[in-house]
């Protein structure tokens, strides 16, 4: 029901868009599900992906250390298991093992106040 | 030939202070390095050389997004050199750099130098263990465990290569360069030891495509599984995500713990690998969960049976 007054927010509680700042990436965990979930703030716009890198089956964790994604220069979420590269718009991955496969893309809800859910 | 195994292994990165603090949290210890990287060396000199990718004295990066730049074996004498000189050159490009070291590559494109050894001979007791029907190894007194016990890595163990083609790779090694296979896990690839290194492994194929050709992971010899289990703990508890273990794999024996990287690859702890001469036969297994190890644990936060004492808990308070 978007454009009510009232939202209706059927996701997982995230976190707070101050949580993560413009040009950084963080995973958070959600109760239940294995994976984190990464969320990532480019140009304003917030990209949240599975914290599981297709290129070894099941999908695994990709920073090297707490919340550490990126690649060095910020441009790209990166699984620091082979170096993957993966767009931070698309979850595609443009460099390294899984050249053409992509992260899973998870769906957010901002809400008024600021609370980030994600359809999960 | 009498190879020993890596001295080195340089990789050229792209986020060279990241490399740095992960390098320093991995236990190893940095010598002479600055803003532009260096080396970080094991208790016995052996280590990881690290520069940002763009540094020009680096040897060409691989075609791959692959960071790893060089492997650098040590061998037991310059006699070594001599012969591995005389048997490369045959086929290929060998450079005889001023210090006598050589530096050519290998069928695949891997980049190699061959050094008279720079590791230094460790005298340390292992993991001492007691147990019933056996001479206790620790004497009375003498405590196995304690907080900030030392767990530093011993020496550079292994490194495994990701390669388009196996049988082109245990080739080279094998026929010119005269490593063993020990063992070989079927879907994946031959394990090798060099001659003059009695570890089931130095090196290890996982048969790829031509894009992936690089470093799937090193490893480095601890003292022993609790050495490895402390260190693990530790590098978790700094922050470091653990990728896969700690566990004992089937070939080879080794306790395994594999962390993610900065520099492109996994780095693992290993610890109580098996030793083999010229007598041994070679095993094979198909590659899988089963072959791969024996145990697999997977750390969890510190806890203790039962609860907190009277008192302490968030229990409802009594009114
Ligand atoms: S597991 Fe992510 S690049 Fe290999
Ligand atoms: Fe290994």
């Amino acid at each position: 029901m978007s454009g009510a007054a009232q939202q209706v927010i059927t996701g997982r509680y995230l976190c707070h868009i101050g949580d993560v700042a413009d040009g950084i990436a963080r995973g958070f965990a959600v109760s239940g599900l294995r994976p984190k979930v990464i969320v990532v703030r480019k140009n304003g716009h917030l990209h949240a992906y599975l914290d599981a890198c297709p290129h070894y089956t099941g999908g695994t964790p990709m920073a090297w250390k707490s919340d550490a994604y990126l690649n060095g220069a910020g441009t790209h979420l990166a699984c620091h298991s082979h170096g993957a590269l993966f767009e931070l718009a698309t979850g595609e991955c443009v460099l390294g093992p899984c050249l053409g496969q992509s992260l899973t893309k998870i769906d957010v809800t901002i809400t008024a106040t600021g609370e980030v859910f994600a359809a999960i | 030939m009498n190879i020993i195994g890596p001295d080195y292994l340089i990789f050229g990165v792209d986020d060279l202070p990241a490399s740095i603090e992960y390098l320093t949290a991995f236990g190893l210890k940095p010598v002479g390095v600055d803003a532009t990287g260096g080396l970080f060396e094991a208790l016995d000199g052996t280590g990881i050389i690290v520069r940002a990718k763009g540094d020009p004295s680096l040897p060409a990066p691989l075609k791959t997004a692959n960071m790893l730049r060089q492997q650098v074996y040590g061998v037991a004498s310059p006699a070594d050199l001599d012969a591995i000189e005389a048997e490369l050159s045959k086929d290929r490009r060998v450079t005889r750099l001023a210090d006598g070291s050589l530096e050519t590559a290998d069928d695949q494109g891997f980049a190699l130098k061959f050094q008279t050894t720079k590791r230094r001979a460790l005298m340390m007791p292992a993991e001492k263990i007691n147990a019933p029907g056996a001479p206790a190894q620790r004497a009375p007194n003498e405590i196995g465990v304690w907080e900030d016990m030392p767990a530093a890595p011993r020496s550079l163990s292994h490194v495994v290569l990701f390669v388009p083609d196996i049988a082109k790779a245990a080739d080279f090694y094998c026929n010119r360069l005269q490593f063993v296979i020990t063992d070989t896990l079927v879907g994946a690839g031959p394990f090798l030891r060099p001659k003059a290194n009695d570890d089931h492994h130095t090196l290890f194929f996982i048969r790829t495509p031509d894009y992936m050709q690089g470093c799937e992971h090193l490893a480095f010899h601890m003292g022993g599984p609790t050495e490895l289990m402390v260190a693990g703990t530790r590098l978790v508890k700094s922050g470091v995500q653990s990728f896969w273990g700690p566990g004992r794999h089937k070939f080879g024996s080794n306790w395994f713990w594999y962390f993610n990287s900065p520099l492109g690859c996994h780095f693992e702890y290993d610890a109580d690998m098996d030793k083999h001469d010229d007598t041994w036969t070679p095993r094979e297994a198909p590659m899988g969960p089963e072959a791969s190890q024996i145990v697999l644990f997977e750390m969890r936060e510190k806890w203790a049976p039962g609860g907190p004492p009277p008192g302490a808990g968030k229990g409802p308070k009594p009114e």
